[in-house]
């Protein structure tokens, strides 16, 4: 009697530590461990419902070599009879008032089934669970359940001393297998959540993929252009943070990403002539290309995600000296996003071909970017574009 | 007396499997599975042991895990055919092992398991091929 009281504490106590871990394959790992230690059984195993593989998997077991399954060996389909009697509605009385299935109990609800209801289909589903329980050596399995649905079932052998289990024993397996099923719902419900989170995000990037391209299309001289701005861009970002220039974080990284995908969106205006023009523009020509900085964030308003990455499609045509366009800012008034993309710009257009010029080498490229730092350029994005093309990045 | 020669014959009757795995525990549940299906259960943790097995005990089906430590199961496989034994045998394999697949195909199983495994399907496959 003593004992019974002892080993109630313990679970109690083991209970409220569990309360506070919230990963599921650890607190399964313990309620195993304790169980089989504790209560002194041949061997116990917890069958766990994997909702991304729509499927019950025995993933942990505990115990004597020769009675436990091997974790990770077996699944269980939802037809399986030891999950179909929890699982199934018609089934659920045949458990209630015991909190558990427990072998002894079988003969007497297979005895009260024929009397009572022959032709229900529950003795026919006693006699398969009976089997199947004798096939992997379990004489109890208790099920836990989150909001109505099945969400493990904990597998009990025989205990050492070959005593039955009592209820009080099969009540608090019950309890702790159900913290078990609430900690592995929610672990559930947060990978849910992030999958859904990245999956926005992933929709929302190639989005801006295929508004980049649109770009392309028109404009032919400039294939690829958009890309590797980039590239060079993101590469600037980074340059800036590993030399101790800046302090970026993952958020201002995006930024920069997503706005030189898009730096160039707002041509889609200007007519192909301009675009496609083999030689110098005329200043009429020049101020409709103009526009494509602020047709762009016109064009990209709506969806409000851009925010902040919108300054780098307005801004990147700006001059530190604060000749450039549409607002003649300069300096600081210049947001950093744009001030990368500028640098990044400006060398990919130094350097590719157009069909009235070639394009200049990489080398005087960058003495070109060199000696407009703080006319046309910042000083941090245009040093590490030369510490890169010193390292043989760009 | 009758009762005793009969479950004597029985047990003489008794179909053989061998299961080769390199975990110990997947060795003694599966024996201990199988027997309570009225199987003559042998067991190998290797290739070595297995094949020495196979040639001694003629077991009818051999359950052969694909992944094992010390000598892989599609070359336990390649060793037994080139010595001319034609063992029925079926793989038990990880989801995604497709060239092991078309390797062992090849040289010729009898079938397929692939790991987490149906318990009712394992035993369908296996009292199949022991009866056929």
């Amino acid at each position: 009697m003593n004992t019974k009281i002892d080993y109630k504490k313990e679970l109690e106590a083991a209970s409220r530590g569990m309360i506070m871990i919230h990963d599921p394959e650890l607190l399964i790992k313990l309620i195993v461990r304790m169980i089989v230690g504790k209560v002194q059984i041949k061997h116990a195993g917890m069958i766990v419902y994997d909702a991304d593989q729509d499927m019950f998997v025995l993933n942990i077991s505990k115990g004597e070599t020769g009675f436990k399954i091997p974790a990770g060996f077996a699944r269980f389909d939802k037809n399986h009879p030891i999950i179909a009697l929890f699982n199934k509605k018609e089934y659920r009385s045949l458990v209630l008032n015991r909190n558990a299935i427990v072998t002894q109990d079988i003969n007497k609800l297979i005895w009260q089934e024929s009397v009572m209801r022959e032709g229900s289909g529950k003795k026919e589903m006693l006699y398969k669970v009976a089997d199947q329980m004798h096939m992997i050596g379990a004489v109890a399995c208790v099920p836990a359940y989150y909001s109505d649905k099945l969400q493990a079932v904990l597998l009990l052998g025989e205990r050492n001393d070959g005593d039955k289990f009592d209820q009080q024993e099969l009540d608090f397996f019950a309890a702790l297998a159900s913290d078990a099923a609430m900690a592995i719902r929610n672990a559930q419900l947060f990978r849910e959540a992030k999958r859904e989170a990245e999956k926005t995000r992933d929709l929302f990037f190639r989005t801006t993929l295929v508004l980049a391209s649109a770009i392309e299309i028109k404009d032919k001289y400039t294939h690829g252009h958009t890309e590797r701005v980039t590239n060079y861009a993101v590469l600037i970002a980074q340059q800036m943070v590993l030399n101790g220039s800046a302090n970026f974080d993952q958020k201002f990284l995006e930024n920069v990403h997503i706005s030189s995908l898009l730096h160039d969106i707002g041509k889609i205006g200007v007519p192909e002539v301009i675009l496609n023009k083999p030689g110098k523009l005329t200043d009429e020509e020049f101020e409709i290309m103009k526009r494509h900085t602020t047709d762009g964030v016109e064009i990209l308003r709506p969806l409000l995600e851009l925010k902040d990455a919108l300054d780098g499609v307005k801004y990147h045509h700006e001059r530190y000296d604060g000749a450039g366009y549409p607002d003649g800012l300069r300096g600081d008034e210049i947001p950093m996003v744009a001030a990368i993309i500028a640098v990044a710009d400006t060398y990919d257009a130094m350097i590719t071909d157009r069909p009235y010029r070639k394009g200049r080498s990489k080398e005087e490229a960058v003495a070109e970017i060199k000696r407009n730092i703080l006319r046309q350029f910042h000083f941090q994005p245009a040093q590490a574009l030369i510490e890169l093309y010193q390292a043989g990045k760009v | 007396m009758i009762a005793k020669l009969e479950s004597l014959e029985r047990e003489l009757d008794m179909p053989k499997l061998l299961i080769v795995d390199d975990e110990i525990d997947i060795r003694e549940f599966a024996k201990s599975y199988f027997r309570k299906r009225h199987i003559e259960v042998y067991t190998a943790s290797g290739g070595v042991e297995a094949i020495e097995i196979i040639e001694q005990e003629k077991p009818d089906l051999v359950l052969l895990d694909v992944r094992m430590e010390e000598m892989n199961g599609v070359d336990v496989l390649k060793k037994l055919r080139e010595s001319g034994n034609k063992t029925k045998v079926v793989m038990v394999t990880g989801v995604k092992e497709e060239t092991t697949i078309q390797e062992a195909e090849r040289l010729g199983v009898a079938g397929f398991i692939h790991k987490p495994l149906v318990l009712d399907e394992l035993e369908k496959i296996v009292l199949k091929e022991l009866r056929g």
